[in-house]
């Protein structure tokens, strides 16, 4: 068994390969329903193309890149991302739990808007040759444009890389023929339950499903800022006692006792794979020696994204920020509702995305 | 480096002028700070004695007195002389040791160690307080004896030091050895090899010639393997017990180990040969880009021809010292009255600090040192308890047949030394061997003897002795790092004949009493210095607190915060999905469409 089938990069391929197909089968799922085939099959295609493109682009990526410090790794026998991965790592988390976070919201809040505004919206984001005035409006477009590619790049470019920092690590005292098998068995198991959530998405109630794959992706992001921070304080950890203290297993000495809040010596997620505890850690952030840093981010994370909620939805209620007495643009925003209302009811009949939802604005705007 | 060897060479006539009888010898030492270059890449502090260093040879004959007054001239330091391997026989306290037999010498103090030395033998003194004597303040003690088995087997006499060096100083080192970013507890590395504190260093020898040569390794930490290329060894002597002869290639010499072994010089004068010392780099943590584990000394016929070049050994085949057989040929010690069993780990304790143990216990320095305790607390001297936990104590009763099982839980080598006495080196397992079992274990007839012996990695030795002198005696890793770290025991042996037989003198209350002594003691009472309630221990000094074990308090407050603000945070999201858009935000995505399209 274990001359085939090494278990433990079983455990890290399933993990992050898990990770990346959770974001690309809900992205996937959010298009189908909110743009949808049968709504404008144009620009479905295309954002659907996009999404594929980032992850066929991220994953060919970080095969050229783990390639390169395999190679390294045992061509010249030494470690080449050893002292600087955790940083690496730590810094990507981050940018990555930002990146879904703000994914995460926008995806939400256009699956509120009525079917025609967001095909409408797609296809404007699909025009090309628009040209905002300022840099920063022009960098926000780009990222609307583009956030189906970014997103799937940016999470897979990680897990990937991640995945081959470990798999190195773990691979050394490993013999080379335990470990395609196990690469490929991860892989598929991932990518079979990013499909099973795709499929889910076809059945089950499309609000139920966009909320619980939101929830899913915001788990995932609490979870990455918990580690990144994570990642960063076990550098500091490392650099000062001059060793890679998570490769010395679990015990006493392998973390900052002075930074710990807990620390159990078992269930650690990158030892050896880390197992279930290594799915656990990449679905739900955990460690099994959290730190003063890990806890407080998390805790902190999930303060920002009520708060943001909570905001957003305030907002979207009043038509203006809270703790702001004036809807910031009520002039230039209400005649355009006014003008737009005959528009909203054409929806209705179609019978896509939100009926209620649908009914409920039109009865207000006929009340208006 | 010709003129130091003229340091090493022992002129026989003036030994046995003064054979007739004991003498008083004695030595005024003034311990103080200067500087020396021994490896030639860094000039550093170190202790000197009189303004010198390397310090001088105390020379002795089997019966002397030896008188040392020591004088503190360090201004920062207090220190003390422990004479390794003399049996202080009914002079406890004049052992050296600083806790356990005496206060610290503060600076500008004085201290007499006055004994009568009833040993032969290669010794070696060295401070005896806080890791110090890496630092510089050790040096050989040779016991002459008139009636060695070997006198008249030998032409000349030789003493060869054999030391790793420090280019830092001890007290920073041991900061940053013992501190919460060194959890794996990594010993720090030497920088160099020495031999007679020096390096090729040119030991001339005369063609056909015996010598007698005494090796003596005062290092910190590393033991040295040490062969001299063409010539066999014949070991006659392991720290001061005379041996029967034994050849060897290459001996191992661990920390604070001696032996004497006779060379016969070639007649052929047309080459030299290298002495080489490699240091064992399989007690280094790791191994620092640079070093040179190995030093090297010339054994000269010819001045004028070249000094080889030490040739590559593939393997170290070292003489296994367990074979040895004492010349006076001491039997087993048979049905040991008191057996117990000492078991060695190392662990990180509450402040992170990565301590060494043994049995659970890491020694701590009690508030008065035990041998004062033993004097002031009447009949409950006998109880181990007063003397604190962490002092780890045995009480030994007079005269009984002591067993010492020491399991090494440790994957590293440690040469353990008993103060006071020699012990037989019973039983040693071999590397991974594991725990003692005493089943199907042939004891020897006639045990080697020692003081210092190295106990294999996850092996274990057992070792016998008569406990014959009443005293105070530690007994520990004589790897400077790991006293540091706490791995000693304390034997108080016979302490109701002490408190009848010893009385300790006014010196050494006035080191004591110093108003700038330095650790403070006091010299009365239990380890915590309570004179009455003995058994009452609050206050003494303990080591920090075990780690938590799982979840504290802390931890699960954090925990169950986490969960809570996760499913808060996803009630805020469902919430935020579930919310209806008010009709100004469905326009605001029109707004926003037209913002993109609006040129």
């Amino acid at each position: 068994m274990a001359d085939v089938f090494a278990v433990p990069v079983f455990f890290i391929v399933f993990r992050e390969t898990l990770e990346t197909s959770l974001v690309v089968s809900i992205l996937l799922a959010f298009l189908r329903q909110q743009i949808g085939p049968d709504q404008d099959a144009k620009t479905y295609k295309k954002l659907r193309k996009q999404v594929w493109l980032g992850t066929g682009t991220g994953l060919a990526l970080c095969i050229m890149i783990g390639a390169g410090i395999i190679g390294a790794f045992y061509g010249l026998g030494r470690n080449t991302w050893s002292g600087s991965e955790l940083i690496w790592e730590g810094v990507f988390a981050i940018v990555a739990s930002l990146i879904i976070s703000v994914m995460g919201a926008a995806l939400l809040r256009v699956s509120k808007l009525q079917a025609k505004w967001r095909v409408k919206l797609a296809k404007a984001l699909e025009a090309k040759d628009n040209k905002t005035s300022t840099m920063r409006s022009r960098f926000k477009t780009w990222c609307e444009r583009y956030a189906m590619f970014i997103l799937p790049f940016i999470t897979i470019l990680r897990e990937g890389l991640e995945a081959v920092v470990f798999i190195g690590g773990v691979g050394l005292g490993l013999k080379a023929s335990s470990i395609p098998l196990a690469v490929v068995c991860g892989l598929i198991a991932g990518a079979l339950i990013g499909y099973l959530v795709y499929r889910g998405g076809m059945y089950a109630p499309i609000r139920i499903f966009l909320i619980a794959s939101t929830c899913v992706l915001y788990l995932v992001a609490a979870g990455l800022m918990s580690r990144g921070v994570w990642f960063l304080e076990a550098n500091t950890w490392n650099v000062l006692t001059g060793g890679d203290a998570a490769e010395g297993g679990n015990g006493a000495g392998t973390y900052d006792i002075r930074q710990s809040v807990w620390h159990v010596n078992c269930c650690s997620p990158s030892l050896n794979g880390g197992g279930g505890w290594g799915v656990f850690n990449s679905v739900f952030g955990w460690q099994n020696s959290a730190t003063y840093g890990s806890v407080i981010s998390y805790n902190l994370y999930w303060l920002a994204v009520i708060v943001a909620f909570v905001t957003m939805r305030y907002r979207e209620q009043n038509s203006h920020w809270p703790l702001m007495r004036l809807p910031s643009r009520g002039p230039q925003g209400l005649p355009r509702t006014q003008s737009d209302s005959s528009g909203g009811g054409e929806i209705v009949g179609k019978g896509a995305g939100f009926e209620e939802g649908t009914k409920v604005a039109v009865r207000k705007v006929d009340a208006s | 480096m010709a003129l130091s060897l003229s340091n090493y060479l022992i002129c026989f006539v003036l030994t046995f002028c003064s054979l007739a009888e004991a003498a008083t010898r004695v030595y005024n030492f003034t311990a103080e700070w200067v500087r020396a270059n021994p490896d030639g890449l860094f000039e550093r502090p170190v202790i000197g004695i009189n303004g010198q260093w390397p310090l001088p040879r105390i020379e002795v004959i089997v019966g002397d007195r030896l008188i040392v007054n020591l004088n503190n001239n360090l201004g920062n330091q207090s220190t003390s002389i422990h004479f390794h391997g003399l049996f202080m026989n009914g002079t406890s306290h004049m052992d050296g040791v600083v806790g356990t037999t005496q206060c610290g010498v503060p600076p500008g103090g004085s201290f007499t160690y006055n004994f009568t030395v009833n040993q032969a033998g290669s010794y070696l003194y060295h401070s005896h307080l806080d890791g110090q004597y890496p630092d510089g303040f050790r040096g050989p003690l040779i016991v002459q004896d008139p009636e060695s088995p070997y006198n008249n087997r030998y032409d000349e006499e030789l003493v060869i030091t054999l030391s790793d060096w420090y280019h830092d100083e001890m007290p920073g080192l041991i900061k940053r050895f013992l501190s919460v970013t060194n959890p794996t507890g990594a010993e720090p590395v030497p920088n160099s090899a020495l031999m007679n504190d020096t390096q090729n260093l040119q030991i001339q020898v005369q063609p056909g010639k015996t010598y007698l040569m005494r090796f003596i390794n005062m290092a910190a930490f590393a033991a040295q393997y040490l062969w001299i290329e063409g010539h066999t060894f014949r070991i006659v002597e392991v720290d001061g017990v005379w041996t029967e002869e034994a050849e060897a290639d290459l001996i191992y010499v661990s920390a604070a180990q001696r032996y004497s072994v006779l060379l016969t010089a070639k007649n052929d004068t047309s080459t030299n040969f290298a002495i080489n010392g490699a240091m064992d780099a399989d007690l280094f943590d790791k191994f620092p880009e640079g070093l040179n584990p190995n030093v090297t000394s010339f054994l000269v016929y010819d001045p004028s021809a070249p000094m080889p070049t030490p040739s590559l050994v593939d393997e170290y085949n070292e003489f296994d010292d367990h074979m040895l057989v004492p010349y006076d040929r001491e039997p087993l010690l048979e049905n040991p009255d008191y057996s117990f069993k000492l078991d060695v780990k190392m662990d990180n304790l509450g402040d992170g600090v990565n301590y060494a143990f043994m049995n659970d216990i890491t020694y701590v320095r009690p508030k008065v040192p035990s041998l004062f305790t033993v004097l002031t607390t009447g009949a409950e001297a006998s109880n181990p308890a007063i003397y604190g936990v962490n002092t780890n104590t045995f009480v030994l009763e007079q005269n009984q047949v002591i067993e010492i099982i020491l399991n090494n839980h440790d994957p590293g080598k440690h040469p353990f030394h008993l103060h006071g006495h020699n012990f037989q080196c019973v039983v040693r397992g071999e590397e991974n061997s594991n725990d003692y079992n005493p089943e199907n274990v042939t004891l020897p007839e006639i045990p080697m003897k020692r003081d210092t012996w190295v106990v294999r990695p996850n092996g274990h030795i057992v070792m016998r002795f008569r406990a014959d002198n009443p005293g105070v005696w530690l007994f520990h890793c004589h790897i400077e790092w790991h006293v540091d770290s706490g791995l000693t025991v304390t034997f108080v042996e016979a302490p109701l004949e002490l408190q009848s037989s010893l009385s300790i003198p006014a010196n050494h209350y006035a080191a004591c009493n110093a108003a700038n002594a330095y650790p403070k003691f006091q010299t009365q009472g239990n380890a915590a210095g309570r004179t009455t309630d003995l058994l009452n221990l609050e206050g003494a000094h303990v080591s920090p607190p075990p780690l938590p074990e799982g979840f504290t308090a802390r931890g699960i407050v954090a925990l169950v915060f986490s969960i809570l603000a996760a499913l808060l945070g996803i009630a805020a999201v469902i919430w935020y999905g579930v919310g209806e858009l008010a009709q100004t935000e469905q326009a605001s995505g029109m707004e926003r469409v037209g913002v993109i399209t609006e040129k």
